[in-house]
């Protein structure tokens, strides 16, 4: 390759990557050689530094050039090479004849979809304009059938774009905007699929359905994490970690504003003069605004008005096993009152269930960690100024009632540690 | 341990065909597996006790089967072996792979197949119902019509309903053809039969 060639090869690919972004907005033809006559039309003008892009240099000396500038090239230098030769047709105008076909197919089901969209709007603005008094039923039949309709609708609204492979791809790449139906659904089949399966598994193993609430279906993903730390449903976090306030991701895949309440729960406080285990609050916020779009609640920036109680850094005193910090999201009723933080000050043997009888929320999302002593538990609770950090529970020695027999048989002529292995 | 034997006294002439006729033969040692083996973490077993240890022939369950090897442990599973030895052995072509895009192609090609497949299914039911339908209701019109002069009411009906004929004219369904027996007969059919 002589000089003068390779000063210009930049500029060339630069015209020539315009070049094919036309071609492939008029047809599909990329093998065409004639189309190259006017890159020799600029080769004796002035050569200039070339500028060599991360998505398709695939010289060593130009990845070099791009790393000294701190960009890292993108993918490998096949990939940038296969790149750098193909024109960057869209996706959906491949030129793969089945592609194609199939794409044809899919527009006009969604086509056929719309329609029906189309339609079951106006039957259910028809619906919403009569009398209830013309139904047989009355107002309540006038209801259920809006809102069989309306299910309907919803399933209609999801079934119009579940078959576009733009719309998988961008849900993949987490760039779903979860304003639209169509990638909450998505979102709460992959949520479904594993994490709150987990969730679902940690609330039997930890028996937090009979011990903090009746009964409780998760509808919310909530992720916890404190500070960068992330939390795995059920961890042991240090109680150096835990002493800030962690952050929530809540993800709530039906549409709408809502306001949630945050509680923080421990069920297991040991209380050794009734020999029992009691609970106690750690966290309260209430009137938190949360949506589909805008799901990250985090605990320690909570307002003043929001905050009932603020966050008392979890511990669990020596010999006591280890605490359960249940985090439960609670959705709130439209326009019910405000919880007053003076009614709910008590921390102490603060239960979920007869706040959310007298409150009358709805759980929506749970995560939990858990908690032990570790070296950090003294030092937090002497900054919370906690007392009892010196206190260490020990397990009370139960006297057997029947007096120790002898070994007898097997058990005594395997007494000596020759045995030891055989022993239980 | 028995039916693994016996599994495997059964499928090693086989398998010795199957070597001989897609691999190189290898005359004694066991192939080149062992490496691969060892690096790789594939691990195809459904069956959670036998413990895979990476030494030398520890894959050679084709050649060694069921026989301890020389340093002890655990006897592995034949099965396992073989199945490791030709789902990695280097002829074995490699796992179809799709890069973004075209997996996305597929998929799109097989979700416009799956959905194309299903209207036709409920179109054609659609059509078999309809069909149905249109039968019915014109029985329905002929038993309800007045017939004339002195013949009763819904006589056509009752002559649509008659089966005569729908074994052919003058036929007789050929289950009638020969007593019914739980067995065939002795004699399949009487060649020399004339009438």
């Amino acid at each position: 390759m002589s000089t003068s060639q390779k000063a210009v090869r930049p500029l060339a690919r630069c015209l020539r990557s315009l070049q094919s972004q036309r071609q492939s907005a008029n047809n599909f033809r990329t093998l065409s050689s004639s189309a190259r006559c006017n890159v020799e039309a600029v080769v004796d003008s002035t050569p200039e530094k070339p500028i060599f892009d991360p998505e398709t240099v695939t010289s060593i000396k130009g990845e070099k050039a791009l790393m000294k500038s701190g960009i890292l090239p993108i993918g490998s230098r096949r990939r940038r090479a296969a790149i750098k030769s193909s024109d960057n047709i869209p996706f959906e105008q491949l030129p793969y004849l089945c592609f194609q076909e199939a794409r044809k197919v899919l527009q006009e089901d969604r086509e056929e979809k719309l329609k029906l969209i189309a339609t079951e709007r106006l039957r259910i603005s028809n619906m919403l304009a009569r009398d209830p008094s013309t139904f047989k039923g009355g107002v309540l039949e006038k209801e259920t059938k809006l809102s069989s309709m309306r299910r309907y609708l919803e399933w209609l609204k999801i079934q119009a774009d579940i078959n576009d492979p733009l719309i998988k791809k961008r849900f993949e790449d987490g760039e779903g905007d979860m304003n639209k139906p169509i990638y909450r659904y998505l979102a709460d089949r992959k949520w479904r699929e594993y994490q709150r399966k987990i969730i679902v598994q940690r609330i039997e193993q930890f028996g937090i359905v009979p011990d903090f609430l009746p009964h409780f279906e998760p509808t919310a993903e909530v992720q916890l994490a404190f500070k960068n730390r992330n939390v795995q449903p059920g961890e042991y976090i240090d109680s150096r970690v835990s002493e800030v306030a962690p952050r929530l991701k809540v993800q709530v895949f039906n549409k709408g504003e809502r306001l949630v309440t945050v509680v923080v729960i421990d069920g297991d406080v040991p209380d050794a003069e009734k020999d029992r285990f009691g609970t106690r609050s750690h966290f309260i916020a209430t009137d938190i605004p949360l949506s589909p779009t805008d799901t990250s609640i985090p605990l320690s920036k909570v307002t003043k008005e929001q905050l009932v109680q603020p966050w008392l850094p979890p511990f669990a005193q020596k010999g006591s096993p280890y605490h359960r910090l249940a985090v439960f999201v609670l959705e709130q009723q439209p326009g019910q009152p405000k919880v007053e933080a003076e009614k709910w000050a008590e921390r102490d043997n603060f239960f979920l269930k007869s706040f959310i009888g007298k409150t009358r929320m709805t759980p929506i999302g749970f995560n939990m960690f858990r908690a032990t002593w570790d070296d950090g538990t003294a030092g937090v609770m002497e900054r919370a100024s906690i007392e009892g950090a010196d206190i260490e529970f020990k397990r009370k020695k139960v006297v057997a009632l029947k007096p120790k027999q002898k070994a007898r048989g097997w058990e005594a002529r395997h007494a000596s540690d020759k045995y030891k292995s055989l022993r239980r | 341990m028995a039916s693994h034997s016996s599994i495997r006294t059964m499928m090693s002439p086989l398998l010795a065909s199957f070597r001989s006729l897609a691999l190189t033969p290898a005359s004694s040692n066991v192939p080149r597996t062992t490496s691969l083996l060892n690096s790789s973490t594939r691990a195809f077993s459904a069956s959670p006790n036998v413990s895979f240890r990476g030494g030398p022939g520890g894959g050679g369950g084709a050649k060694k089967g069921n026989s301890k090897s020389k340093k002890g442990g655990p006897a592995k599973d034949p099965r396992i072996g073989l199945i490791r030895y030709y789902l990695q052995h280097p002829q074995t072509p490699r796992p179809l792979r799709f890069s973004r895009t075209r997996a996305l192609r597929h998929w799109t090609i097989h979700r416009a197949w799956m959905l194309a497949r299903r209207k036709k299914l409920e179109a054609e039911e659609r059509e078999l119902y309809r069909m149905y339908q249109s039968m019915h209701s014109a029985c329905e019109e002929l038993r309800l019509l007045d017939a004339p002069g002195t013949k009763d009411e819904g006589r056509l009906y009752r002559i649509a309903m008659e089966k005569k004929g729908i074994f052919g004219h003058g036929g007789v369904p050929i289950e009638y053809a020969r007593m019914q027996t739980d067995t065939p007969g002795a004699e399949a059919w009487n060649h020399g039969w004339t009438r």
